[in-house]
């Protein structure tokens, strides 16, 4: 049986939303990087405190029912939405606000943005 | 001195996801490479590149198919979207001032529905293009 921790991801600079109080479990281990150019720091931060599995998003498998997290590097439209409509922990590391045709599932207590790795805390 | 335009970006799309029609109404296109996760296969047209030299600027023509779409402003996370991830956020809204980092923005109107098959450039102008390489 896996110990997990907990962090609190606040809102950077000119964010939004949060914070959000992220636990992985052994049905949601995944702290996933669905991100350009490989593991995101913020990702990997989370990763480190809390002992969840950090995955690239985009080199292998993270289905939405397996993640703790969703670390995104989305510019507002897409990613944005897709993560919290499947209620899934979304972390921007884009200072982005709710908007586009999924801003209906982007809420504060699914979703966070403007986040640097120092936006990380242990609780 | 050539006139001829230069393509930034060539890519053929692969798979055109279920949802995609539905952002279309919002006047809003979204490309995946097709690597993407498939999570996101769903929202996005997916797209094989075979030039990737760079993000769009304005004054750039978007061509969809045969359809074609003048570039008027363009997000600060655009170019490392497209370069890195294949991922492009079309925007038919007429801003000349990208509302989010990520938009692209086009002239309001209808945005084509791409198939498979079907290419996805961006080209540049050969005038704007002076002072490069």
């Amino acid at each position: 049986m896996s110990e997990y921790k907990s962090v609190v991801v606040t809102k950077g600079r000119g964010g939004w939303g949060g914070p959000l109080t992220i636990t992985p479990t052994d049905e949601r281990p995944l702290v996933a990087s669905i991100t350009g150019g490989g593991i995101h720091p913020v990702a990997q931060r989370i990763a480190d405190l809390t002992g969840g599995e950090v995955v690239d998003g985009f080199r292998s498998s993270a289905p939405f029912d397996k993640l703790a997290v969703a670390v995104i590097d989305c510019g507002g439209t897409a990613r944005v939405g897709v993560y919290p409509m499947k209620k899934v922990m979304t972390v921007d590391v884009h200072a982005t606000s709710p908007a586009g045709p999924l801003a209906q599932f982007i809420t504060e207590q699914l979703f966070v943005s403007g986040v640097k790795p120092e936006d990380v805390t242990e609780t | 001195m050539s006139t001829a335009p230069t393509t930034v970006y060539e890519s053929t799309v692969t798979a055109v996801g279920a949802q995609v029609t539905a952002f279309l109404e919002h006047g809003i296109l979204i490309f995946f490479a097709d690597e993407a996760p498939p999570e996101l296969h769903d929202i996005s047209v997916l797209h094989r590149a075979t030039v990737a030299d760079d993000g769009p600027r304005p004054g750039d023509t978007v061509h969809l198919g045969a359809a074609t779409l003048e570039v008027l402003a363009v997000g600060e996370v655009v170019r490392d979207n497209l370069l890195n991830l294949g991922h492009l956020d079309l925007k038919a809204d007429g801003l000349t001032e990208a509302k989010l980092p990520g938009d692209v923005c086009v002239p309001k109107g209808e945005i084509a529905l791409l198939a498979v098959g079907d290419s996805f450039r961006i080209t540049r102008p050969a005038s704007t293009d002076t002072g490069q390489d």
